[in-house]
């Protein structure tokens, strides 16, 4: 199946949802909208054949207007063929449909999206924080967090080079 | 014969008075004696510290020939717990909670960088060393520390067995440590 | 009138006649190998759901990667799967080879096969012994832990180091193999036959583990792969999926191995799928080491790899590159690539985004582990209590990928 048969099938099926194609870099990737992900993700899954969903994780950047984004990779094995797809949504509303019935693997991984960016999988069975602790108030991986624990006595930044 | 007399070393007993028949010295060296060769381990391992200590355990670093054979998994029946690996904030409490179900006497020996300091992961996830949750007596540093380094870690532990006051653990400065880690 | 708080347990109309208990199949816990817990709500000796927590260990890869130049990072996937840590490591270099753009030579790739080889004997190992401790059976434990200090003693002689091995660099390695090295490897590969062999004949027909472990904690493959479990598990479901044959990377489409596939899912199946791995990579690493091409050792990837001495002290350009190397000033080109190899438990893959700063942007670690443990509530749904330890440690869960 080539890159340009997919675009193509994806586009007529779903007009005006599909903001950038990116054949650049090492597998096909495209931006969609944050409202057409779990119906271009059950399309995938039924028409063409991506069975496999191989990673899901989260992104900020900070610059842009929409700095939240989620990142799928989906996997055809039968084609072997691997696809990218990117969605971003804005800090103040960081919703977004689950893809639970899908795929049972997305559980965790939204789980700790959730976890690390703050982001929230409508229709999630058990969307709590995974890896951190529970009474944690803020979300780590969002880039105006540091790295260090804050309140830890022992080691004088100055020399760690901080 | 002479030839085979020079070639046996054996361990040295106690200070202590001697005749045939008998031998005597103070009580606590006894004590001593008996509690360092067979000290049962609480192997609390949670990561790559851990399996340099199931290599320790198995047949060619052998940690059985110390009198550590029979690995304790239940902290009652405890007297030393090893802490290898990374101690995560998430883990500090039930570490805590472990150390609290041990009886005295009881010593602890961290393995790793990790456990000794927080290691390489400076982050606001991990505990910096788990003597802010629970007394050590002995650190082992290394990432991770070979087996030999564990051996010595733990040899260390049996000197500090061995030679401990019978009283120790009635000390006043003891029970004001275990305060300081709101231990009761 | 006040709501009267109640501390006592609302029974639900549909559990009576039922005798459900909550077990804590805990954090620490002697036969789950490593930190992870659950608890399990039990009717007598069956188990009737199962809630999982995780995060014990974790340490925040994520995060710290953001701050730490590229061949920094090394250590740190060495840390995720343990037991297996240079598959990790170069899983990692072939990812920033990929964003870079650079091809590597045939002696190199020859030398990661039998290095990546070596690391997945070594993580089957300490997974099939583990399950005869589980069942019972200490003496395979004893006998496999020699060969796997073999191991190290190769990864020694090679890297300096045993279980984090922080293995090769990015383009490469830092020194070829010495004879020794070799000379180790041939040893390693005459004599672990026969002590497979003899693991083998403990266990791998023995009724005992037979009964306990046929039928237990099976599951179907197209569960399996919506659960997304990859690698050993999912070939004993009886799919024929592995990376090293789908994207293949280090040349190792000029090998003819065969993949070992399973029937049923299930516990017994799983051993011997990862059994029958153990005799390919042997058969992997002994056509590689006689194969193995004359060459360069490293590729030239100056932006990373160290220049030799002899020019830093003697030549100008090497000097720069030295001095930028280490002082992290390095221009990275812009990109994002995934790149996955095959690990002991699956597909490990690496996405990395960068956006042209001496650190990543954002790297993510696909781990398998990680991925495939939510599928253990449904696997030991309806067994018994001794049959969901065997299912847990089949399934080769290693707590530092777990949390990352």
């Amino acid at each position: 199946m080539e890159n340009d048969s997919i675009i193509n099938i994806i586009k007529e099926n779903f007009i005006n949802q599909v903001i950038s194609v990116d054949e650049g870099s090492d597998m096909l990737t495209l931006s969609i909208e944050k409202n057409a992900v779990y119906n271009i993700i059950a399309f995938l899954k039924n028409e063409l054949g991506f069975n496999f969903l191989t990673d899901l994780c989260g992104i900020h950047y900070p610059d842009q207007k929409l700095p939240l984004g989620v990142i799928y990779h989906l996997h055809n094995m039968i084609e072997n063929k691997r696809l990218r797809l990117k969605t971003f949504i804005s800090v103040d509303e960081p919703k977004i449909k689950s893809c639970v019935d899908i795929f049972s693997c997305a559980n965790w991984m939204e789980r700790e999206t959730f976890d690390f960016y703050g982001i929230i999988f409508e229709n999630h069975p058990n969307l709590k924080r995974i890896l951190n602790v529970e009474y944690m108030d803020y979300f780590p991986m969002r880039k105006e967090y540091p790295l260090e624990d804050a309140t830890r006595k022992d080691k004088e930044d100055i020399f760690f080079g901080r | 014969m002479e030839n085979l007399k020079i070639a046996l070393k054996t361990v040295n007993p106690p200070e202590g008075y001697s005749a045939p028949g008998f031998f005597a010295t103070s009580l606590d060296k006894v004590v001593g004696l008996a509690r360092k060769n067979s000290i049962w381990p609480l192997p609390f391992a949670t990561s790559c510290c851990g399996i340099e200590f199931m290599a320790t355990m198995s047949a060619n670093y052998d940690l059985g020939r110390f009198g550590a054979e029979r690995l304790s998994f239940s902290p009652r029946q405890a007297d030393l717990l090893m802490v290898m690996g990374t101690i995560s904030k998430k883990m500090g409490l039930i570490l805590h909670q472990v150390y609290e179900q041990m009886a005295e006497p009881r010593w602890v020996i961290a393995v790793g960088a990790c456990a000794s300091s927080g290691g390489i992961f400076d982050t606001y996830s991990v505990l910096q060393g788990i003597d802010l949750v629970i007394p050590v007596d002995v650190f082992v540093p290394g990432c991770p520390p070979r087996p030999e380094q564990i051996l010595d870690g733990f040899m260390k532990i049996q000197d500090l067995v061995a030679n401990e006051p019978l009283r120790r653990r009635y000390s006043p400065e003891y029970k004001a440590l275990l305060e300081s880690y709101g231990i009761k | 009138m006040k709501k009267i708080e109640t501390k006592h347990k609302i029974i639900n109309p549909n559990d009576f006649g039922k005798n459900l208990s909550t077990l804590n199949l805990g954090p620490t816990h002697p036969a789950t190998h490593g930190i992870f817990q659950n608890v399990l709500t039990m009717n007598g000796e069956i188990i009737e759901d199962a809630v999982q927590t995780i995060g014990y260990i974790h340490r925040a890869f994520e995060k710290i990667a953001e701050r730490r130049p590229f061949y920094q990072i090394t250590p740190l996937t060495d840390r995720m799967n343990y037991c297996s840590a240079p598959i990790n490591n170069i899983g990692w270099h072939l990812t920033v080879e990929k964003l870079l753009g650079v091809q590597s030579t045939k002696r190199v790739d020859y030398m990661r096969i039998i290095i990546m080889e070596l690391a997945r004997i070594s993580d089957h190992l300490i997974c099939n012994s583990v399950i005869g401790v589980d069942s019972g059976a200490l003496t395979g434990f004893i006998y496999l832990f020699q060969e796997r200090e073999k191991i190290y003693d190769i990864y020694e002689e090679i890297c300096g180091s045993r279980l984090t091995t922080n293995i090769g660099r990015i383009g490469g390695f830092e020194r070829d193999f010495s004879p020794s090295v070799i000379k180790k490897i041939h040893e390693f590969i005459t004599h672990f036959p026969k002590v497979l062999k003899q693991f083998e004949n403990l266990l791998l027909r023995n009724r005992i583990f037979m009964d306990r472990t046929i039928n237990v904690g099976s599951i179907s493959a197209e569960r399996a792969l919506n659960y997304g479990f990859t690698g050993p598990n999912l070939r004993a479901a009886g799919v024929d999926y592995d990376v090293r044959l789908m994207n293949p990377y280090t040349s190792y489409n000029d090998f003819d191995f065969i993949i070992p596939l399973g029937t049923n899912g299930d516990t017994y199946d799983r051993f011997c799928v990862r059994q029958e791995e153990m005799w390919q990579s042997l058969k992997l690493i002994k056509n590689a080491l006689d194969n193995l091409p004359e060459g360069s050792f490293h590729i030239d990837v100056p932006e990373f790899y160290l220049p030799p001495k002899e020019d830093v002290y003697s030549k100008m350009e090497p000097l720069i590159w030295h001095f930028k190397i280490v002082m992290g000033e390095i221009e990275i080109p812009v990109g994002e690539v995934y790149h996955a190899v095959e690990g002991g438990n699956g597909e490990l893959g690496f996405y990395l985004v960068s956006d042209g700063g001496r650190t990543p942007f954002r790297l993510h670690f696909r781990r398998p582990c990680f991925i495939y443990y939510q599928a253990i509530t449904e696997m030991i749904k309806g067994s018994m209590l001794s049959d969901a330890i065997l299912t847990i440690s089949s399934m080769n869960i290693i707590a530092g990928e777990l949390d990352a």
